[in-house]
C-alpha cells in the first residue's frame, strides 16, 4: 500500500538500509564532508583522553548516523509526495570501524495545522549487537 | 574544484589560531565564507552515505519531481558547515566531540548554488565538568531563501 498521510498509524515502522562502517567508509566521509577531525582519523591520538572519556581508537563521525537517518527519511517521503522538514538527534554510543549499523523510525503521531499535515517519527540508529547509538526525532510534512 | 583543493585538511596546523572554550562569546557571529555547490560534492556527499536516489543524480527524472531539476540531499549541510567556515573555525578544533543538533528544512540546496552561512555560538556552560557550546546557523542560498536552519551542541577540547 502506498504510503499516504490517511493510512499511517502511530507505531508504523520505517527501515533505513544496513551500513557496513569501515576505516574506509569513515576516510569517504571525511572527504565528502570536509570534517577531518583527529578523532575520525588519528589512532594515536585516540589512544588519549578526552575529559572522562576513552574512545580507544578512531570512531565514525556521529553526522554519519545523521546522514542515514535522513536517507532513510527522504527516501519514504519522496514516493508518498511528503517532505523532510526536520531531524533532531543525539549520539548514545560511539560507533566504530568494523561496527554495521541500520537506522529505523517508528511513526508517533500525526497532526493536522493550519496550512498542512505533520507526521512526528521516532528515529534511532542500532548497532550490530542491537544497541542504540543514536536516537532523535524527525518531522515529516505532507502537503495538503 | 577550486574550493576542495584549497581545504585544509590537517585540523592541527591552524589550531593555535581557534578560539579556545574561554574565548568564545555568545552571540558573536562567526566568520564564515560563500561556497559554490558542485554537482560533483553533491554526489561525493551521496556515496559517503549511500544515498542513491535519482533526485540527485539524474536530471532528466528529477525534472519530473516537485523540485525540478537536481536537488541535494537535506543533510548536505553536513558538508556545507565546513565548505561555509575558515581553517581557523572553532568547529575544526581537533578534538571537538558532537553532543546533538537539530535542523529544519526550508528548501533544497542544488548544484551550482553559492551558499552562504550566518553562524554564532548561542551559549556555553558547563555540565558534568565538559566545557559545552551551542551553535547556531542558517544557509542560504544566492537569492536570499534560507536552505535550512540548525542548532547543535559540541563539547570542546579545552
Amino acid at each position: 500500500m502506498t504510503t499516504s498521510f490517511e493510512n499511517l498509524n502511530a507505531g508504523d515502522a520505517i527501515d533505513g538500509p544496513k551500513f557496513a562502517v569501515s576505516r574506509e567508509s569513515i576516510r569517504l566521509f571525511c572527504d565528502a564532508s570536509l570534517d577531518y577531525n583527529p578523532l575520525h582519523l588519528d589512532d594515536d591520538y585516540m589512544k588519549g583522553n578526552f575529559g572522562k572519556t576513552n574512545f580507544g581508537g578512531i570512531i565514525m563521525h556521529g553526522m554519519n548516523n545523521f546522514g542515514l537517518i535522513s536517507r532513510m527519511l527522504t527516501d519514504w517521503a519522496y514516493p508518498a509526495g511528503a517532505i523532510h522538514r526536520r531531524l533532531e538527534t543525539r549520539w548514545v554510543k560511539p560507533v566504530k570501524p568494523g561496527d554495521t549499523i541500520q537506522p529505523t523510525g517508528i511513526v508517533k503521531s500525526k497532526q493536522v495545522t493550519k496550512n498542512s499535515r505533520w507526521v512526528l517519527i521516532d528515529v534511532m540508529v542500532r548497532n550490530q549487537a542491537g544497541e542504540k547509538v543514536a536516537t532523535g526525532e524527525a518531522m515529516v510534512e505532507f502537503p495538503n | 574544484m577550486a574550493q576542495a583543493e584549497a581545504f585544509e585538511t590537517d585540523f592541527w596546523k591552524d589550531a593555535n589560531l581557534r578560539k579556545a572554550w574561554d574565548d568564545i562569546v555568545p552571540g558573536a557571529p562567526r566568520k564564515t565564507i560563500p561556497y559554490t555547490l558542485t554537482k560533483e560534492a553533491i554526489e561525493l556527499y551521496c556515496r559517503s552515505v549511500g544515498e542513491d536516489h535519482p533526485i540527485y543524480f539524474d536530471e532528466a527524472y528529477a525534472k519530473t519531481t516537485r523540485y525540478g531539476g537536481l536537488i541535494a540531499p537535506p543533510s548536505i549541510h553536513i558538508l556545507l558547515m565546513f565548505s561555509c567556515t575558515p581553517a581557523d573555525d572553532w568547529m575544526r578544533s581537533p578534538g571537538t566531540v558532537n553532543a546533538g543538533q537539530s535542523w529544519s528544512y526550508n528548501i533544497p540546496a542544488r548544484p551550482n548554488d553559492v551558499i552562504t552561512l550566518q553562524a554564532r555560538a548561542l551559549d556555553k556552560f558547563i555540565k558534568r565538568e565538559r566545557l559545552f557550546v551551542v551553535h547556531d546557523n542558517v544557509f542560504f542560498n544566492q537569492h536570499g531563501d534560507v536552505i535550512c536552519s540548525g542548532r547543535g551542541w559540541t563539547i570542546r577540547p579545552e
